[in-house]
């Protein structure tokens, strides 16, 4: 679904050059959840920036279902990431003038498409705010915030969801609301995620993670069902 | 683990017969310590014999039932007062870490890398298992998983500190 293949970039400050990605060849399947982990600085949040299309790369390149991002010019990456594309980011960055209900629609009307009101309604009670579409972001707690966060990520119904440190601002009980919640939409609608996070406890919640260091990936392990079943005997042992 | 504290545990909610109490141990630690009848039965007649359990007779299935006594109650209520002490440095990979330093192993940081690989895992399996806990609505077995991950942050910290040494 989203493959990157030596990519790397280098920002340029004030004259000096900072490598962040130094060619890193990275694949997320269809209907995976995979986070990223890494000290600060490693790149974790640089690639996400580059896999929604928000930035382009020094060198490499990044295919989203074949299409290769940065071959496409400005416009062009906006309308695939208003398309394909759900953000969900730390600080919730809900518009704070908008109602619940109208910071879900957003990115329906920045599209020009047509607000589905019944699908918004689902989404509020799938993210268990049923009631509180009329309400404003500053009535709201952070992990309430948060949730309608990822509505909104989700109402265009993307192919994949970004989420940048989702519970960064949240403590461990509100986290695990989230982390639960996106796991949901995960495992019961086959949501494809990307998560960065620097929480090895978030982490414990994807199929995969990749964990980077110094601009390069590090190693990177997997969830299976057979290593389960070994670690099960082992953990009780 | 303590199997005679766990039946003394069970038989201080309700008597039993022994395959009551193995079929309660399965549910109160989620069937994930293996415990077979042999070791109930065995435990049982210890128990029986140092007077923490006593039998009040058979059922109408011929079954032997056991209560707690009063002094398996004390015996049960000392052994939860008294803290754990823990074996902190006797960890294996600890020990391999100090003879991979002794015999200067070259593979070291690769070792410290499958290392932490390992524990990587064991954090996605035990957050699966948390989310099992989620759902069976146990909250106690949940707070043991949580206790589980905390320690391994802590230790896959650890091995990123000697990665850098």
């Amino acid at each position: 679904m989203i493959q990157t293949i030596g990519l790397k970039k280098v920002f340029n400050t004030g004259g000096e050059k900072t490598s962040v990605l130094k060619g890193i060849d990275f694949s997320v399947q269809k209907g995976e959840f995979v986070a990223i982990m890494g000290p600060s600085g490693s790149g974790k949040s640089t690639l996400l920036q580059l896999l929604g299309g928000l930035d382009v790369p020094t060198e490499g390149a990044i295919k989203l279902d074949g299409v290769e991002l940065q071959k496409k010019t400005e416009k062009q990456r906006t309308i695939i990431r208003r398309r394909k594309i759900g953000f969900v980011f730390q600080s919730y960055q809900l518009l704070p003038t908008l109602s619940v209900y109208e910071n879900i629609a957003f990115p329906l009307h920045a599209d020009g498409r047509k607000v589905d009101s019944v699908a918004i309604h689902e989404l509020l009670n799938a993210v268990d705010l049923k009631g509180y579409d009329k309400r404003f972001p500053y009535e709201l707690s952070g992990g309430q915030q948060q949730r309608v966060a990822i509505a909104r990520a989700l109402i265009h119904q993307p192919d994949i969801l970004l989420a940048d440190e989702p519970t960064g601002n949240l403590d461990r009980e509100r986290s695990s609301d989230i982390l639960d919640l996106l796991s949901a939409f995960h495992q019961d609608r086959g949501q494809t995620i990307v998560m960065v996070t620097h929480d090895l406890f978030a982490a414990g919640y994807a199929d995969r993670i990749v964990l980077f260091k110094d601009g390069l990936i590090e190693t990177e392990v997997q969830r299976e069902d057979d290593d389960y079943a070994e670690f099960l005997s082992r953990f009780m042992a | 683990m303590s199997v005679k504290h766990s039946l003394l545990a069970l038989l201080y909610e309700k008597p039993r017969h022994g395959y009551e109490l193995k079929t309660g141990f399965d549910e109160l630690v989620e069937s994930m310590w293996p415990l077979n009848a042999g070791q109930v039965y065995t435990t049982l007649d210890r128990l029986e014999r140092d007077n923490l359990v006593e039998s009040p007779g058979h059922d109408l299935k011929d079954r032997k039932q056991y209560t707690i006594t009063k002094q398996g109650k004390d015996e049960l209520w000392n052994w939860l007062e008294k803290p754990v002490g823990r074996s902190l440095l006797k960890d294996e990979f600890y020990f391999k870490y100090l003879c991979a330093s002794f015999v200067d192993y070259k593979d070291k940081q690769r070792m410290i890398q499958v290392q932490k690989q390992t524990m990587m895992k064991d954090v996605l399996n035990l957050t699966q298992l948390r989310k099992q806990m989620n759902q069976s609505g146990n909250k106690t077995m949940k707070m043991l998983v949580e206790g589980a991950l905390l320690h391994l942050e802590a230790d896959i910290k650890w091995l990123d500190m000697i990665a850098r040494d």
